[in-house]
């Protein structure tokens, strides 16, 4: 369990980081926390020639609010998100999701973008990204672009981050008026990787209790992370009944069997994590303003 | 009943190897460096069963670092002895699987060892591993126990059979007509599946030859450094006085490391060859896939039962795998499944039959508490009894246990029990959890519509004592300074001896445990001994340590009574201090004493041997029995199928114990291991024989989350040793996982939901329920 050779690059800013990532193409990977990366490369599951270290760049840490946006850099800790106020007030999904992200010395290591890039559709911030509607910041040497979460996760492991390129930061929309969020989830321990589980957001309107939008990421049902939108839809459009709208985001799912779980078991537990999770935010988002 | 503590023995006394092990500053042998020293690395099989037509180590030899890479024709031929322990080398065992350094025409399992790279770094060592071709001919694995004794493709070509050993009972009519004369018969069957010992530490060794002295000096994380050097010298051809094995701290082992490996003879042949310093650190996915494997067994158990929920006979037909090259004999263990099955209940008639077969997987290998599925399978089974019959599963235990006024008592596997407290464990484990408390609380949940369970495991645990099992030594000598060195024949492995038998010196020899010191694990100081396993040092190491503490004493008072003038009946030994019983100013020190023994041996008593020191052999019964009971309560989600331990409880009986805080930490261990074994770890194999859960993100160990508090009750009846100790360090992973077992399927037993296999993963909880019928919905 020792990693094949590879070359260290400890760039300090972004500019250099992507300059080293465009000069080794698909031979190069950022390392941020490392709590995946790290393990695979000892494995010798994943090997690069060049390593990329970007713990360094200060401009990619921090959480900033603008324009109802929440802002956060991508070296930014998980365990610094878990403890951030901002976060919690306007991205209560998020703060909610993270004490279950590993354990908290993992925590302390891993990042919200590194959660992102590496992409394992167990993961809780992928599906909370496409559950609030979140965009990922990316950078490369060329220049920078922005992409919908819903667009960002291509498949388990893979993202649309092409060569060269690093993703700088997370923006999530601050869902204000009368909204709920509940995460659940089923890991066979605590801090596991999930064998199925659902981050909702619910607004409900104003005047009555009409559901005006809803967010649903699904997590370790499939190669992604899902966004549940037969599911989504219905609750907007008066659907109430809970197991009716597990049904229904399980339908969007493609679970598989593994040596933890049968797709069958992701399905059937799926939808009642579902239907817990929309009966909580539903709960949440009745009981006031925020 | 209970033996009363003494000054150090029965006290909590705090462990002596904490500070160094607590704070990172324990020697294991990671922390072994010789100068010159180079690191290997095995290229091992990653397919189940193939041929080898070709193997190109050209370019990992090329490559810079490089030292040597050794195949089975450089190595194979090296060997002079058999690479089996010492107790099978002479073949009066039976058949052992055909054992070589490195697989050279074929592979029969995935991580079966083909090469041996040895370079300047572990990290050059795998980076050549990378670069060795190795062409095969695949061919169709047996990987599925149940069917390997029917395949036509054969494990062991050269052995002609799956089979390794089958043994039964024969025909027995009488046995027949309890099972036909029964009111009821209830039959199951249960299977018990893979598991990894899984020591903290992995397996490793530092093996280094001079060429010039002809001295082989091994490091090596073993529970048995006596069995190591007696194994080096085999398969070297080498005098037993040329080999030097030193254990120093060992992170765990649970059987993993009684024995000596394959890989590590391999390593060693390999220092032999080279004459270079060499280390091999095992690393987790070895550990997982290439160290022993545990358990898998499968067994049909009958109970034939009388009206009143007595038992009458019981029937056991048990079937193990030993994977392809199991550790320590083939079959071994099954013997003691079938005989213990009856455990400790009364049950006139027994019938058996156990078979150990081959397949193409990592070998079997013991796993703390090897036979212990006879507590799984019988416990398991009398809730099975319980519920057709319509009795709770505690009062038809309180029906059938052995009750003290009936020991000792001839079991039908042969056994006579005595000394052990079943009844007693039985009711303090129930008093614990509060049983009928929880029957109300149980049945108020389900109306409710929330599923709690509780579950027994009661059990009586077997201390071998015959043959290379039964001895164990220790020397001691009072130095002039009047400290106090005793040397182990055994040594830990985690069991904490150096405090233990610090404490068994000090209560019995009269001094402080401080002024003790315990060496262990070096054959060069230690003296001969059988190895640290089978809950074997709790009751057999600590009578001869006791044993050489009474006859330093006797001598000390001998040689006080001559310097003080006074009869030696009138003297106490005590604190280091040799005074007259009723006058303490009339006294001598130990050192003193000690002093007059090395050095001053003109004042000792006439014809007196001078010196103060001693190695002595106990010689222990054939077996001894220790006891005891697990309770838990466990609430499941039928929703999720996840599976919340409520409590936890042991009542256990080891006799006097010399430590209580280490032996609720032996059984905290234990429980641990049960727990996670039931509810979480399971080796998996696909049908193609590869490894599917060879990392800890898939191989799932409990961690302190998962695992509840546990209460512990204790009875201390006495043993049959000197010390009156028995042996306890196996028995937490033998109750908990019936206990476990049991107390889930009484939570779902309301609901049609029978289960006979584990692991109880959530996923094959939701399966057992959706096929019950009893799935909720919302």
């Amino acid at each position: 369990m020792k990693p094949a050779p590879f070359e260290y690059h400890r760039p300090d800013t972004v500019a250099e980081a992507v300059t080293v990532l465009a000069a080794h193409g698909d031979e190069a990977k950022p390392l941020a926390g490392g709590q995946s990366l790290v393990p695979m490369l000892a494995l010798r599951l994943a090997r690069f020639e060049h390593l990329v270290d970007v713990n360094f760049v200060d401009e990619l840490v921090g959480i900033d609010r603008a324009d109802g946006w929440l802002r956060i850099g991508a070296m930014t800790r998980q365990a610094a998100v878990e403890r951030d106020a901002v976060v919690a007030a306007d991205a209560p999904l998020l703060a909610r999701a993270t004490p279950l992200i590993g354990h908290f010395q993992i925590r302390n290591r891993g990042t919200i973008g590194g959660s992102l890039a590496h992409a394992d559709p167990a993961s809780e911030y992928p599906a909370v990204a496409v559950a609030l509607g979140a965009e990922v910041e990316i950078a490369a040497a060329g220049g920078s672009r922005t992409v919908a979460a819903a667009d960002f996760f291509l498949g388990t492991w893979t993202t649309a981050l092409a060569d060269g390129e690093l993703l700088t930061a997370v923006r999530l929309p601050v869902w204000s008026g009368r909204c709920g969020f509940a995460i659940e989830e089923m890991a066979r321990r605590l801090g596991d990787f999930a064998l199925a589980g659902a981050a909702v957001a619910i607004r409900l309107n104003d005047a009555d209790d009409g559901v005006a939008a809803a967010g649903i990421g699904l997590f370790g049902v499939g190669p992604t992370p899902v966004k549940a939108r037969r599911a989504e839809a219905a609750l907007v459009a008066g659907e109430r009944h809970p197991a009716e709208i597990g049904r229904l985001a399980m339908a969007d799912a493609d679970p598989t069997d593994d040596v933890h779980a049968t797709a069958g078991y992701r399905t059937r537990v799926g939808a009642h994590l579902v239907a817990r999770a929309v009966e909580r935010a539903l709960a949440e988002a009745r009981g006031g303003q925020r | 009943m209970s033996v009363a503590a003494g000054r150090f023995i029965g006290q909590s006394v705090k462990r002596k190897e904490d500070p160094r092990l607590v704070t990172g500053h324990g020697t294991y042998v990671d922390d072994v460096t010789l100068p010159g020293m180079l690191h290997a690395a095995f290229l091992r099989s990653d397919v189940a069963r193939a041929r080898i037509t070709a193997i190109d180590t050209a370019a990992a030899k090329a490559l810079d670092g490089v030292r040597a890479v050794l195949t089975a024709a450089d190595l194979n031929g090296t060997v002079r002895g058999p690479m089996l322990p010492t107790l099978f080398a002479d073949g009066a065992q039976g058949p052992s699987a055909p054992i070589k350094p490195l697989a050279g025409d074929d592979v029969r399992f995935v991580g079966d060892p083909i090469a041996l790279v040895i370079a300047d770094s572990r990290y050059v060592a795998e980076d050549a591993c990378d670069l060795i071709e190795v062409d095969y001919e695949i061919l169709d694995p047996i990987v599925d126990f149940e069917t390997a004794a029917a395949s036509a493709e054969l494990v062991h070509p050269e052995l002609g059979s799956n089979v390794g050993s089958t043994m039964a009972t024969p025909p027995d009519e009488s046995l027949d007509a309890a099972f036909a004369g029964a009111a009821h018969v209830v039959s199951e069957t249960f299977h018990q599946h893979r598991h990894a010992n899984v020591p903290m530490e992995t397996r490793g060794i530092v093996a280094a030859f001079d060429r010039y002295t002809g001295d082989l000096r091994v490091w090596m994380s073993s529970q048995n450094p006596h069995e190591v050097r007696m194994c080096c010298a085999r398969i070297l051809g080498m005098p037993e006085n040329k080999v030097r094995v030193t254990q120093s701290d060992v992170g765990g082992g649970f059987g993993q490391k009684y024995f000596m490996p394959r890989d590590e003879m391999v390593v060693v042949l390999a220092a032999h060859l080279l004459g270079r310093p060499i280390k091999w650190i095992e690393d987790r996915r070895e550990n997982l896939l290439a160290s022993n494997h545990a358990r898998t067994d499968k067994a049909d158990v009958s109970m034939a039962v009388d009206a009143d929920g007595h038992f009458l006979a019981a029937r056991i037909d048990h079937l193990e795998d030993s994977g392809a090259f199991p550790s320590g004999g083939t079959g071994g263990t099954g013997v003691f499944v079938a005989l213990l099955f009856p455990g400790p209940y009364r049950v006139a008639k027994l019938g058996w039959s156990t078979t150990a077969v081959w397949t193409n997987t990592c070998g079997r290998g013991a796993y703390r508490g090897p036979w212990m599925f006879e507590t799984v399978a019988r416990e398991q089974l009398v809730d099975v009894v319980a519920r057709q019959i319509g009795i709770d599963p505690l009062e038809l235990r309180r029906r059938n246990v052995i009750a003290r006024d009936e020991l000792p008592y001839a079991s039908p596997g042969g056994m006579v029990f005595d000394n052990v407290s079943p009844a007693e464990t039985l009711e303090q484990a129930a008093a614990l959890i509060g049983y009928d408390e929880f029957r109300s609380a149980q049945a108020a949940a389900r109306a409710e519509g929330r599923h709690l369970g509780i579950g027994l495991g009661l059990y009586i645990e077997p201390q071998a004592g015959m043959g290379p099992l039964g001895v164990e030594a220790a020397g001691l000598r009072v130095e002039p300074s009047g400290t106090v060195d005793v040397f182990l024949g055994s040594g830990s492995h985690g069991q904490s001896l150096e405090t233990t038998m610090a404490q068994i010196v000090a209560e019995h020899l009269g001094v402080h445990v401080d002024s003790v010191v315990v060496h262990q694990g070096d054959t060069d100081v230690a003296p001969f001994g059988g190895g640290t396993g089978g809950s074997r040092s709790g009751p057999f190491l600590s009578a001869a340590a006791r044993q050489a503490s009474l006859q330093i004493r006797e001598k000390a008072i001998l040689i006080a009574a001559h310097l003080l003038e006074a009869a030696p009946d009138d003297l106490d030994l005590a604190d280091g201090v040799i005074a007259v019983a009723g006058s303490p100013t009339r006294s001598v020190t130990l050192a003193d004493v000690a002093k007059t023994a090395y050095l001053g041996s003109d004042g000792l008593p006439p014809g007196m041997e001078p010196g103060l020191e001693v190695v002595t052999r106990y010689k222990a019964p054939m077996v001894t029995y220790s006891n005891a009971c697990h309770a838990c309560t466990c609430e499941v989600d039928i929703d999720t199928g996840r599976v919340t331990l409520l409590r936890y409880v042991v009542s256990e009986d080891c006799g006097s114990m010399i430590n209580p805080m280490v032996v609720e930490g032996q059984i905290a261990g234990g429980v641990a291991q049960g727990i996670g074994g039931v509810l979480y770890e399971h080796m998996v194999y696909d049908d193609a024989g590869n490894p599917l859960t060879a990392t800890f993100m898939d191989y799932l160990l409990p961690t302190a989350a998962e695992i509840p508090m546990i209460d512990y009750g204790h009875i201390e009846t006495p043993g049959i040793t000197p010390g009156s100790h028995k042996g306890m360090g196996e028995g937490g992973a033998i109750g908990a996982p019936p206990a476990v077992f049991n107390a889930v399927a009484d939570a779902l037993a309301p609901l049609g939901v029978k289960l006979t296999r584990q692991p109880l993963t959530p996923s094959a909880l939701v399966a057992a329920i959706e096929s019950a019928g009893a799935s909720r919905s919302r």
